[in-house]
This record gives C-alpha cells, structure tokens and sequence, in this order.
C-alpha cells in the first residue's frame, strides 16, 4: 500500500527516512528550511521537496499536508519538532504522527500528552548497553 | 506573586522590569549569554543563563512553586514548549506565550496555553477599529469573572442614534458603563446620555453575549 508520508527536517534522520520510505515505494514531501540539505537526497519520481519552514500553517498547508497519511518531525531542534508534530496531529488532524525528541524528560512529556517520540539518544544508548553486554 | 519569564528580549526585559517593581518575584532565563550578561547588568541574579524549554532548568529555577510563567522569546517554538513543559511536567498554574505567527493562536489554545499574546492580532484589532468603527476591541479580560470589558464605537446608520442608554435593549449580563463621545467626553451611562453616531461604549459582557450586543448596538448581525 502507497503512503504519503510528510518529513520536516533534511538532515541525516530526515534523509534517511525519506530515502528508506521512497525505497518501499512510498510518496515523501520533505521540507527543511536550507536547500543545501536536500543534497542528501537523491532525485525521485515520489518524492517533492519544499525550502519551507515545516511549523509555519502557511507552508505546511500550501506544500500539501492535508492529503498526507503520515506526518515525521524529524528536524534536530526540539522545540521545532513539537510544534510541527502538533500541529500536524491538533490543526490538521493527521493520525500517523512522528515527532524527534532529544531530551528524555521532555519526551515522556509528550508520550503522556499523547505524541509517538522518538529519541535517538535513548536508542543508541540501548544498543551501546546491549553491544556491552555481548 | 512568583513568575518565570523566559527570554529577555525586549519584551521579557521590561516585564522583568516591571514585574519587580510591582514587588513580584522574578526568574528570567535567557539562553542566548550577551543578551543575559546585560538583564544581569540591570536586575542582577534572578537571571538565569540556560535555556528555559529544558525541564531540568525550569525545575532549577523553582518551577514547582512558580505562580505564572509568561514565555516571550521570538520562537513560537521556543514559547509553546517552555509553556508545555511549564504546564504539564510543573504544574504551573498559568501559562503564558508571545505568539509571533497568528495561525498558531488557535493551536496553542488546543494545546493548553492559557493565555496568547499575538502582536499581529493586537495591532489588527486597533487597525481594524480605526478603520470601520468595527469590531469590539477587547480592553480588557476581568480577573476571576467570565466577563470582559469591552469598547466598540456606534455606527452612523444605527437604530439606537439618538435614543438614550436605557432604551438599549441589552443582553442579559452585560454592563453598559460609559459613552465616550468622539471629542473625547466621558458621559457615565447612569446619567443616561443619548447616544450619537460614531460614540464609542464601554461595557462589560461575557464572551457569549458579544453577538447580541454587537445587534443591538448596531441593528446588524454580526459579521
């Protein structure tokens, strides 16, 4: 099944999952706000990519959130990313939102609020932890 | 009263500022550390350089105890999640954000910021008065009722031109206090002046009744 998946962020998380979501044959419309970061990426048929900042109603609106099915918030600032998420899950009704956080406390936050966060930090220490124990 | 204002800038400088000097505790956190080094210069060591959307600053800065923080940096981003974490991981009883980009007023309402303070609607809102004599201007929200003060001026094609104050059929619950004619006279509406095209009330009325009085003020539905 086709998805059409929203990334706010280029950089190497947002790259990473536009390239890896365009692999399985799904549609990405990326933002970031330097189109240097775009190089990360490589030229598709699925894929639009926008300079644009990704909190702004304005810009998610006219870049097309409304027909997306998932929305990622994938740039490295947290304050970013928690305002895009929520706006894409409060103003616009997205139901498949993604948001990076960084900060652990302020992650549990969210997930109470009733953000999925993903905190790359957190993950790598439990593989560390897990590659220590072999 | 104990308040965190997050970001001294121009606008947390001088809410710092006059916060204490209405006898109001005061933390101001400012990441950014030349503009803190010269708020420390003026009000010394209530200010905190470190960023204020960390929950571990916030908890350092007595978050727990704090009555009000008002986040004023130029981020909306920044603002919404000082506010947030404020709110939700604090219990800060009110919280408020500078709103820079107007469409975030709604969502930030949504997300559990008490109160919004967005220049752009501000100045709109005076714009708009000047221009069409229209809507309401919000003066004031009044502590501890539902109710507002609010002033809008009458226009010209008006039913109640001419007729006095107590000929207004006014909606349940609303006040009128006072008509301001357009050379700046105060007339209080218990002396039941007559009203005169492009005279400006003051009233005190609920959110909810705003329509009704807006009608009977003007004859229109409003818009």
């Amino acid at each position: 099944m086709t998805r059409h998946v929203m990334i706010v962020g280029c950089g190497r998380l947002g790259a990473t999952a536009a390239n890896a979501l365009l692999d399985r044959g799904d549609r990405v419309t990326i933002l970031d706000t330097d189109a240097e970061n775009f190089r990360r990426l490589r030229p598709r048929t699925r894929l639009s990519m926008y300079v644009g900042d990704g909190t702004s109603h304005e810009v998610l609106r006219r870049t097309g959130i409304e027909s997306v099915g998932a929305f990622i918030a994938a740039t490295g600032r947290d304050t970013t990313n928690a305002l895009a998420a929520q706006s894409a899950r409060t103003t616009f009704g997205i139901q498949h939102v993604v948001c990076r956080i960084n900060d652990p406390i302020r992650s549990e936050m969210y997930e109470q609020l009733g953000l999925t966060t993903l905190n790359p930090n957190q993950f790598l220490v439990t593989l560390v932890l897990q590659a220590m124990e072999e | 009263m104990y308040v965190i204002v997050v970001g001294a800038g121009k606008i947390g400088f001088y809410l710092t500022r006059e916060l204490l000097s209405a006898s109001h505790e005061v933390a101001l956190i400012e990441r950014d550390a030349l503009v803190s080094a010269v708020a420390a210069e003026e009000f010394g060591s209530i200010v905190i350089t470190s960023d204020g959307t960390e929950p571990t600053v916030l908890g350092e800065a007595g978050a727990e105890r704090c009555d009000i923080l008002i986040s004023t940096s130029g981020q909306d981003a920044t603002n919404l999640t000082a506010c947030q974490v404020a709110k939700y991981s604090f219990k800060v009883p009110k919280t408020m954000a500078v709103v820079t980009d107007p469409d975030h007023v709604p969502l930030f309402r949504a997300l559990g910021v008490d109160v919004t303070i967005s220049t752009t609607e501000l100045i709109l809102s005076h714009v708009e008065e000047e221009l069409t004599g229209g809507p309401f201007v919000h003066v004031l929200p009044l502590r501890g009722a539902t109710s507002g003060i609010v002033s809008m001026r009458v226009p010209s094609g008006s039913p109640v031109v001419g007729q006095p104050v107590s000929r207004i059929r006014l909606p349940q619950g609303t006040l009128l206090t006072a008509v301001i004619h357009k050379n700046g006279e105060l007339k209080p509406a218990v002396n039941d002046p007559e009203l005169a095209a492009d005279d400006a009330i003051v009233a005190i009325t609920p959110p909810e009744k705003e329509d009704e009085l807006w009608h009977a003020l003007t004859g229109e539905a409003r818009r």
